[in-house]
């Protein structure tokens, strides 16, 4: 079980193909959607999940997140491609954030005014509308 | 664009801290907890932001989400949180049915992005010159030198700042508007029967509604109504 770990690392980049050891020393711009869609995915099963209101906002914004690294990226991928004032992207993401601070506020409103009529914050006991 | 040598060392640490505090972010008990994890995942995606040269967005994105919003959450929290989660009297997650569908849905998802990124993968792929040191080198030189000499200015706030006044003005009005709305909603949202029955246009029927629900003792209505006649 003493294997030292220079002999792990070798292993390691022994059982790696060229190319794929080439594509993670050169991160290109998938690698930021990839991240950009699994962060996207764990927002997304967060909100569907959890009880807590609170914490399915806190989701709510890792999704938004995710969308603004998939802006960053493309943004910085038609910098590349020529055009260095191609910022679109990048406007477009401090307004995501704006609407997100807004969004915030709101629901976070929403959530006191909640709690103090129904003392609980777990979304499966909100049902005053439901039936 | 390709990241090569420290940066794409960089680039793997801070999208697995990012994809690990979403995970715990999502997972944790506490709510305070999943506030503190979500705050590392943004701080991440920041750098992540650094690494792809949008410096102004990365500080927007610590100083507005980090500085604002999650403090905010983490008031909320304060204020309402009952603590039944974290001594196991409520259920973390969802009915389990909900849940798997849930997960299942997130993994198809998953699946579905990656087969889309991967179709396109091809197209996104600069040439491998623009990895090498001479390249890089190249575009750091073409930037002005600061004060110091040693470091260089990056124009990417210029071209943010320019572009964002120049095409988006009318956008960002509105979105003043739109932080005007959310302050005055939120207020009005949170405030207390006390402080609703103190407001100039307060009607009849909420008075009756309030004393009816036995929440102020009648002596604080009327004290209220006095005190409002007095303002007016």
């Amino acid at each position: 079980m003493n294997i030292p770990l220079t002999t792990a690392v070798a292993l390691l980049q022994g059982s790696l193909t060229a190319n794929m050891k080439d594509s993670l020393q050169h991160p290109d711009i998938s690698k930021f959607l990839i991240i950009g869609a699994l962060l996207f995915s764990i927002g997304v099963a967060g909100v569907l999940t959890r009880r807590n209101i609170i914490v399915i906002f806190m989701s709510i914004e890792l999704i938004l997140n995710a969308a603004n690294l998939n802006f960053i990226a493309f943004s910085r991928y038609l910098q590349e491609s020529g055009n260095l004032n191609a910022v679109a992207g990048q406007v477009f993401t401090v307004f995501i954030i704006v609407v997100a601070a807004a969004e915030a506020a709101i629901g976070l409103g929403l959530v006191i005014a909640l709690y103090r009529n129904r003392e609980t914050i777990f979304v499966d006991k909100i049902d005053l509308l439901k039936w | 664009m390709i990241l090569s040598g420290w940066e794409s060392v960089f680039f793997w640490v801070f999208a697995l801290a990012a994809l690990v505090a979403g995970l715990l972010t999502v997972m944790a008990r506490n709510a305070v907890h999943s506030a503190l994890f979500l705050i590392s995942a943004l701080v991440s995606v920041a750098a992540l932001f650094v690494l792809l040269g949008a410096e102004f967005i990365a500080g927007v994105q610590v100083l507005v989400y980090v500085g604002g919003v999650m403090v905010l959450f983490l008031f909320v929290i304060m204020l309402v949180n009952v603590g039944a989660e974290e001594r196991e009297q409520e259920l973390l997650f969802n009915r389990t049915g909900q849940t798997t569908a849930a997960v299942c849905f997130a993994a198809l998802l998953v699946f579905g992005l990656f087969y889309a990124i991967n179709q396109a993968r091809g197209r996104f792929a600069s040439p491998a010159s623009e990895a090498s040191p001479a390249a890089l080198a190249a575009r750091e030189a073409a930037l002005r030198p600061g004060e110091t000499g040693v470091a260089r200015i990056s124009e990417d706030t210029q071209r943010v700042g320019a572009s964002l006044y120049r095409y988006g003005g009318l956008p960002f009005e509105i979105a003043s508007v739109l932080l005007l709305v959310a302050i005055v909603g939120s207020v009005l949202l949170a405030r207390t029967s006390k402080q609703e029955l103190a407001a100039d246009d307060v009607d009849p029927e909420v008075v009756a509604e309030i004393s009816a629900a036995g929440e102020l003792k009648p002596a604080e209505i009327e004290e209220a109504a006095r005190a409002h006649a007095a303002e007016v």
